[in-house]
Formats: structure tokens, C-alpha cells, sequence
């Protein structure tokens, strides 16, 4: 029992890792109608421009303040992101308007291969550590409860507390500011929101540039986990049967996805792995995903389409 | 002033319905096609063979599949790449494990045995649709490189985990050196490109295209959702099957689950959305321009470093690789929405007014 | 002018449907007879279009029974409707738009066509005979509706009232027995209402088929349909010939508001 609990909590908190990169799916699409299959490159991204600069200014200090590097870091690389966000507007978005689907989709593929170039080019192709002083070692809890105890990792309890808190942060941000209004009218109708004045560039440069911090949080996270590697560019298709599976339009929906992707994924490592070989948990995300589709197209929390002719 | 539709009136619904109605363009495919056979094998090293022809007449292949299923019949697919290895290793297996099975055969049945599994991975298009249905589809490439890597059956136990044919032959004919290879990929592209030809201007290619625009109205007309996009799936991935068959036995020889990766899937999409969706010609198109660039870019950068006196390294090269890869990527979706095919067929209005614009 | 109306091929018995909460239609009754041209009006959000979509499958109402040549149906998708020789032309034109003229009505054809797959594929005897045959087909709605200029133009190039005429072609190109028509002449100049009225009236005449249409032109209404059915908010509120109809005091106060 206690070791169910413990993967299940494992996979929970794994799950809030997957929703911080499936929440910046979901702002981007919700707000520009664009699948940002660059989520993943723009973790990279972030991620290594907050491990160099991080080690820059560590570097520049003389080593005597770990945490004022980093908040310096921090900052920098949020005004990367800021600038990747005005770029994209600028080059990409602003002159695609109005295509279809799968024209975006296949526009966000080609911003992954920019920025993946462009992040090694800048910052190096190496593995790097970013160390935001992370507790890494585990505790156990509960001892009375379940012989044994459970084991949780610090470092990932920190995670998905800071992921919580960072998702309270932008649904405030969404329903409660003006440009948070703003945005949500966006999002429902791009014409509509244009003609009652809204600056619909203004807008997407704001949502890139808040999905790009969201992913700034996301990498410094991985990162600091995982190490900063050009796989963790792969996180992006970690997250998408998460956003599939939660509602593309959907913000609690990309939390709920991404706490039952995490324990799906745990849970069948864990009982399912061993039988058929192990290595099982990406393709099981997908197939847990496509089942819930099955019975709820639109995901979990989308908006139902209805047929009107 | 050569081309030219005046005077060639049709005085049936047959000749009407010829797949090309203006002479002239007959005529320049049957010369292309033509030369394809006869001209190039005189005219081409082995080098151009090996890393561009044989690859871009097994990618157009897959290209053409992938682009009846989201160029024609509209549902878009991620996972086409899972569809190549299935080809490559069922054929493999029927190769391998049938003594005396002939090598065309076994690269049809592993087209088959993609046809059957594309139907299965078809069935969440009947509830899924759009951007949710592209990422359903890539449960199915996951699944593939999982299963293609950790159940030995598929790979007849081998111990390195990759599998390899050797001694093709056809009808005694061994494909061995590059034209030999060059020229049995050529008869299936020509073939395949005809019979995608015919599907698209047939019933079926209709149902396809009437699902992709408006599928209520579809429904509404007498077209059954569920036979038109499962037959769409099915086809499909017949030809990624019997592309990716190709790809493992012709042009790898010896092959691992990562050659069919989710890098591939992504890649054929590129082809069929840079050369033209719902377009036989543009499938061509893509897949040229998405072969040729990278060793291209791959040739030049080193080439344009040395101009200026700089050694421009390997890591630099790829990451410039990748950054101009992907702005050119970007920058036609730009320029032209509707891919390469929409531009050549701009190209021939104005020749057809050509040299008299007015 | 003598028509032949025949026996009630389509009857609808108190439907009801609802969306969620929302009631798009109410206990509804009515039937269509053979040959008639029946019409639907109503204010906007009547459910007129619900009742079409009921008619062919598209919704599926909560209550009530839909006998068409007095079997009921049951739960039905919509291309069984068409099975069953209903088609319909739609309000916001539902052509298909990266097709030619003549393809969307080649599509109308698809049910008639019987060849398989492999034949199309190799393109041989049956699969090309079956396509020229039903081109004929189609070559003669397309006279008849008189769309011969136009018939390889993609639809979407074509100018509204046109394209309309391309959905009421791929309708016909069915050889309904039942037409339902949503709204053909929304949008439309006098003249091109005068043509489609003309069309209308004609496949009524030569063809024989049965029409169903919902229009908002009162004028285009009174003239050529045989029989009128009001809806207001979802419920029925009056039914009859084009006089009685008029003549009906909910009708009037539905459309005029209470205070006449």
C-alpha cells in the first residue's frame, strides 16, 4: 500500500511538470489559434539561456552569491524569451494570419529548428546544470501511517508547488486583468476583439512572451532535474497527449491532463512495465490519452463542438 | 505560344476526363517520365544516386500516401513515419521467413500489413478531428519505435537490434548497384503516382475531398464518414508501407527502428505541405526540395565559410543547418501558403497567355 | 394548373429536441405529402433548421416519431436519410470548396456508384463506364440549372447566388424523392430569386419530387408553396394553405409583434 501511494504521489507530482509545458501550449493556442509545436524548443531555449547566464554572472560576482546570480540570470532570460516572443510575432505570426491548421503547425515546426540551431549557436551544444538550490535529497513521510514510510523527493515537491503556484499566478492574470479580459476575448473571436480595438499584435507578443516565461519555469525546473541537454527539447512530446487530453482551449484542463498523464504514466511503469519490457510510459501517455478522446472528443475540458449547418 | 488549349476541343466525356486534357502536358510527362528511364542512368554518377535520386523517388512515394490522407481527404497525420517501419518490417518478416517469397511480393504485403494497421489507427478519426486527431496519430509512431525495438519477433531476435536483407532480386534480375536500385524505385513511383491519379479523380477520391471540406455535408449527400476515412487511412498508408519497404530494403539495406522515427513523420508532412496538399505534383515537389536542402546547405555553408577565410566547424555547420532549414520552412508558408504545386500551376497561366498577355 | 398530390410520404409526430437546457423544438406535428411543395416560416430561431436537421438525420430529437412512406425510423445517421432519397441544400452554403462545379455534383452521385476501390485505383472497364454514365447524369443537371460555363471553376471562385445554385445541382444530382431546401434564396437579388423560384417550380413539375423549403421571403413563400407551416420559439403555431395561414391570428402576431 505504501508503495502504491508512493508512485502515486511520484506520479502526481511528475504531472505537474507535464502541465507547466502543457500550459503553454494551451495559452498560445487558446489565445493566436496556433499548436505551438515549439514549446519544447523554447523550454531548450530558455533553459540554456538561464544555465549560461546563470554561470556568467555567478562567474562575474566571483562566486560569493549563488541566488543573486541567478535572480540576474532570471531576469536575462526572461528578456530572451520576451525578444523570441517579438520575433516570432514580428516574422512569423503577423504574416501568417488567418492559414489553416496545419499551415501553423507546420510554421511552429520550423520556429523548433530556429531556435534549436540558434539556442546551441548562442549558447553552446553541451549539457549544463542550472542550480537554483534545489534540495535534492528525499524524505520520508508518514512512518506511522504505512510500515516503511513513503519516500518523497524533495526536489520534485518543490516543483509542483512552485508549478501550482505559477498556475494560480496566470489564471488570476487571466480573469482579473485587463489584458487578462483582453486576451480572453482574443481567444474567442480574433475579428470581433479586433474591431472593438483590442491590438491583436500587442496581444500575441504578450501571450508568447508569457508562454515563453511559463517555459523559462518549465526549463529551469527540467533543467535543474535533468541536467540542460538538447533532449529536453523533447519534453514537448511528454506534454502533448496532456493537452489533448485536458482541452486544448483548457487551463485547468492542462492540470488535471497532466496530474492523470503523470500517474497513468508511473502507475504503468510501475505494474505494466515489467510484463511487456519496459519503456512503455511514452507511448502509454498517448494510448490513455486517444482512449479518453475516444469518449470525449473535444478532451476533457474543451469546448463541445456542436455541428451547425 | 507552345502552350496552348486552342483547338483541342473535347467531343466526349471520355476525352474530358483524360487525366491530362491539354496535349502539351502529356506530352512533357511522358517525356520526363521517359527520360527518368532512359536519360538519367546515362548522365548520373553513383554519388547523386545514392544520397539524392533512390531517397527522393522512395520519399516521394511516402509523400504521395501522406498527402492522399491529409492533402485529399484532410485528416492530418504525425504518425506517418510509424507506417514506414511497419512496411519495412513486416515486409522484412514475410522476406525472411518465407522461403522463396518474391521480393516485389514482400514489399506489397508489408504495404499491405501498414494498409490493415492504418485502418486500426484510422478508427479515433471517426470521433477525433484536426489538431486533436495529429496528435492521436502519434500514438501510433511511439507505439511503432517501442514495439519495432523491445519485441525481438519483428526482428527475428537479432541480437544488435537492427536487421539487414542482402542478394535482391527480381525475376533473376539482381538490384544491386545504384541504377539497378534507382530504376526498381522508379517503376513503383510511376506506378503508384498513376494509380493515386486515378483514386483522386474517382468516386472515392471525391468522397475524400467532400469529407475534407465539409464532412456534415457529406454525410448529408450519402457519403458514409466512416468508409471514406478508414479507405483514406488505408491507402495511405499502403504507399508510406510500401515506401518505407523500399526505404529498408533498396536504399538502407540494413536498418534500425530509428530510421522511421518521429523526425520522419515530421519530415514527410514538410513535403506534402511545402510541395501542395491535395496535390500529386506537388508530393513531388516536396519531396525534391526537403531532400536536395539539406545536402545542399550541407555542401554550401563550408564552402561559403571558406570564401571569407573562416573554417566554419561540423557543430556550427548542423546548427546553421538547422536554423536556415527551418526559416526557409517558415518562409515559403509565407510566401506560398498552397506550396510549390500552386506556383508552377501559376507558372503555366502565364505561359498559356505567353507571349501576349493581354 | 392540375398537380398530382399524392399520399403523406413524410410524417413527423410531436417531436421534441432539446440542447442541454435549451428547447429547439417542441411536440411538433406535421406531415409532407407526395408532390407538394411544403413550406417552413418562422422569426429567426424558430428551429426551422432544427426541423430540417431533424427531417435528415443530423439531430436526433429527444421524443416523438418520424414515419417516412409510413416506416418508422429509428435512430438514424444522416447519409441513411439520403439512402432513403431525402437530400437538402443548406443555409450557409456546405459546398465543397476545393472542388469544381462538376465534382460537388458528381458527389450527389456517390450513392449510385457501385464500383470498388481496385477498379478505381487501376482505373479499368466498370469503374471508367460507371464515372462516364453518371457524368451524362450530371451534364444534365448541370443544363438544367443552366450552369454549363462554369461547371470546372472551383466553387469557391463563384459568386453567391451561384453557388447556390451548385448546392440546389449536387441536391438534385441525387434524384431525391425529397428535397429540403434551408433557405435558397437568403441573400439573393430579385433576379436570381426569379431563376431559383423557377427552378424550384420545375423540378416540382418535371421531376415530381417532393419539396420542403424554409424561407423568410413571405412573397416567394405565398406563391409557390402548396402548403405552410408556422414555428415560433420551437412550437408549431399554425398549419395550412397559404390563405389560411395568412389569415391566422397567431401567425400575425409572431411576425407583427402583439400590439396589431
Amino acid at each position: 500500500m505504501g508503495f502504491f501511494i508512493e508512485t502515486l504521489i511520484g506520479g502526481l507530482m511528475a504531472g505537474m511538470l507535464y502541465s507547466l509545458v502543457a500550459l503553454g501550449f494551451v495559452l498560445i493556442f487558446k489565445a493566436s489559434g496556433v499548436f505551438n509545436f515549439a514549446q519544447g524548443a523554447m523550454v531548450l531555449f530558455a533553459a540554456l539561456a538561464m544555465a549560461r547566464f546563470s554561470g556568467w554572472a555567478n562567474a562575474a560576482l566571483g562566486g560569493d552569491s549563488l541566488f543573486l546570480a541567478n535572480v540576474i540570470a532570471f531576469m536575462g532570460a526572461g528578456i530572451v524569451m520576451w525578444i523570441v516572443a517579438w520575433v516570432i510575432e514580428r516574422l512569423v505570426l503577423r504574416n501568417l494570419v488567418n492559414q489553416e491548421g496545419a499551415t501553423l503547425l507546420m510554421a511552429t515546426l520550423g520556429i523548433t529548428y530556429v531556435l534549436e540551431g540558434i539556442g546551441q549557436t548562442l549558447f553552446g551544444s553541451e549539457i549544463y546544470s542550472i542550480d537554483v538550490g534545489m534540495p535534492k535529497d528525499p524524505v520520508i513521510m508518514f512512518e506511522s501511517l504505512f510500515e516503511g514510510g513513503i519516500l518523497i523527493n524533495k526536489e520534485d515537491f518543490i516543483a509542483a508547488l512552485i508549478a501550482a503556484i505559477l498556475v494560480a499566478v496566470l489564471t488570476l492574470f487571466f480573469q482579473k486583468t485587463p489584458i487578462g479580459r483582453a486576451l480572453r476575448a482574443v481567444a474567442d473571436d480574433h475579428q470581433a476583439a479586433l474591431s472593438i480595438g483590442i491590438p491583436l499584435n500587442r496581444i500575441w507578443v504578450i501571450v508568447w512572451c508569457v508562454a515563453g516565461v511559463v517555459a523559462l519555469v518549465a526549463g529551469i525546473i527540467w533543467g535543474s532535474k535533468l541536467g540542460v541537454q538538447f533532449s529536453l527539447a523533447t519534453v514537448a512530446m511528454r506534454a502533448l497527449p496532456v493537452v489533448i487530453l485536458g482541452g486544448l482551449t483548457s487551463v485547468p484542463g492542462a492540470i488535471v491532463g497532466g496530474l492523470i498523464i503523470g500517474v497513468g504514466e508511473k502507475l504503468s511503469e510501475v505494474y505494466l512495465g515489467p510484463m511487456v519490457g519496459g519503456g512503455i510510459e511514452i507511448w502509454f501517455a498517448y494510448m490513455l490519452a486517444l482512449v479518453f478522446l475516444l469518449f470525449r472528443p473535444q478532451g476533457l475540458f474543451g469546448e463541445k463542438i456542436i455541428d451547425r449547418v | 505560344m507552345i502552350y496552348r488549349e486552342n483547338g483541342q476541343f473535347k467531343t466526349t466525356y471520355q476525352a474530358d476526363q483524360q487525366i491530362f486534357t491539354i496535349a502539351q502536358d502529356k506530352i512533357f510527362v511522358l517525356a520526363v517520365i521517359a527520360f527518368a528511364f532512359i536519360g538519367i542512368p546515362f548522365l548520373v554518377d553513383e554519388y547523386l544516386f545514392r544520397a539524392i535520386l533512390i531517397p527522393f523517388l522512395i520519399l516521394a512515394l511516402a509523400a504521395l500516401g501522406v498527402n492522399l490522407l491529409v492533402g485529399y481527404c484532410g485528416q492530418i497525420t504525425l504518425g506517418a513515419g510509424a507506417f514506414m517501419a511497419i512496411g519495412a518490417y513486416a515486409a522484412y518478416n514475410f522476406f525472411i521467413r518465407i522461403d522463396g517469397m518474391p521480393l516485389i511480393a514482400a514489399i506489397l504485403l508489408g504495404g499491405l500489413s501498414s494498409a490493415g494497421m492504418g485502418i486500426l489507427f484510422g478508427v479515433p478519426s471517426l470521433r477525433v478531428r484536426g489538431l486533436y486527431l495529429a496528435v492521436a496519430t502519434l500514438a501510433a509512431q511511439f507505439f511503432c519505435d517501442w514495439a519495432f525495438l523491445r519485441i525481438k519477433w519483428f526482428t527475428n531476435d537479432s541480437s544488435s537490434g537492427s536487421v539487414s536483407v542482402s542478394n535482391l532480386n527480381v525475376f533473376g534480375w539482381s538490384i544491386e548497384t545504384p541504377i539497378q536500385k534507382y530504376l526498381f524505385c522508379l517503376c513503383f513511383l510511376v506506378a503508384f503516382a498513376l494509380v493515386a491519379k486515378n483514386l483522386t479523380r474517382a468516386i472515392i477520391g471525391r468522397q475524400w475531398m467532400a469529407i475534407r471540406d465539409m464532412d456534415v455535408a457529406a454525410e448529408v449527400i450519402g457519403i458514409r464518414p466512416m468508409y471514406a476515412k478508414l479507405s483514406a487511412f488505408a491507402v495511405s498508408s499502403f504507399f508510406v508501407g510500401v515506401a518505407g519497404a523500399l526505404w529498408g530494403f533498396v536504399h538502407l539495406g540494413s536498418w534500425e527502428p530509428a530510421a522511421f522515427s518521429v523526425d520522419r513523420s515530421f519530415q514527410l508532412l514538410f513535403m506534402v505541405i511545402i510541395g501542395g496538399l491535395g496535390s500529386i505534383l506537388g508530393s513531388f515537389f516536396g519531396a525534391a526540395f526537403i531532400v536536395v536542402l539539406p545536402i545542399f546547405l550541407n555542401q554550401f555553408l563550408p564552402a561559403l565559410g571558406s570564401l571569407f577565410g573562416i573554417a566554419i566547424s561540423t557543430a556550427a555547420v548542423s546548427h546553421a543547418e538547422l536554423i536556415i532549414f527551418g526559416s526557409l520552412i517558415v518562409f515559403f508558408l509565407i510566401v506560398e501558403p498552397h506550396g510549390l504545386a500552386r506556383l508552377w500551376s501559376i507558372a503555366k497561366e502565364k505561359l498559356r497567355l505567353w507571349p501576349f498577355p493581354h | 394548373m392540375s398537380k398530382k398530390i399524392g399520399d403523406v410520404i413524410l410524417d413527423l409526430q410531436s417531436i421534441s429536441l432539446r440542447f442541454g437546457g435549451v428547447k429547439a423544438l417542441t411536440d411538433i406535428s406535421f406531415d409532407v405529402r407526395e408532390h407538394e411543395v411544403r413550406a417552413i416560416i418562422g422569426p429567426n430561431g424558430a428551429g426551422k433548421s432544427s426541423m430540417l436537421n431533424v427531417i435528415n438525420g443530423v439531430y436526433h430529437p429527444q421524443d416523438g416519431k418520424i414515419l417516412f412512406r409510413g416506416q418508422e425510423r429509428k435512430k438514424m445517421e444522416p447519409h441513411m436519410a439520403a439512402v432513403q432519397g431525402i437530400s437538402r441544400t443548406f443555409q450557409n452554403i456546405a459546398l465543397f470548396k476545393g472542388m469544381s462545379v462538376l465534382d460537388n455534383i458528381m458527389t450527389g452521385r456517390t450513392l449510385k456508384m457501385k464500383s470498388n476501390l481496385l477498379m478505381q485505383a487501376l482505373w479499368i472497364g466498370p469503374a471508367r463506364n460507371e464515372e462516364l454514365a453518371h457524368r451524362r447524369k450530371v451534364e444534365e443537371v448541370i443544363d438544367f440549372l443552366e450552369i454549363q460555363h462554369i461547371r470546372k471553376t472551383p466553387v469557391g471562385r463563384l459568386p453567391y447566388g451561384l453557388q447556390k445554385r451548385v448546392d440546389l445541382g449536387r441536391a438534385l444530382a441525387m434524384e431525391p424523392q425529397i428535397l429540403l431546401l434551408d433557405e435558397p434564396m437568403a441573400g439573393m437579388n430579385v433576379e436570381e430569386k426569379q431563376d431559383m423560384c423557377r427552378f424550384i417550380l420545375d423540378v416540382n413539375d418535371q421531376f415530381g419530387t417532393t419539396i420542403v423549403l424554409i424561407e423568410h421571403d413571405m412573397g416567394v413563400v405565398m406563391d409557390i408553396s402548396d402548403r405552410v407551416v408556422v414555428l415560433d420559439y420551437g412550437k408549431k403555431i399554425g398549419d395550412g394553405v397559404p390563405d389560411e395561414v395568412r389569415a391566422n391570428p397567431d401567425v400575425i402576431k409572431a411576425y407583427l409583434g402583439a400590439g396589431h
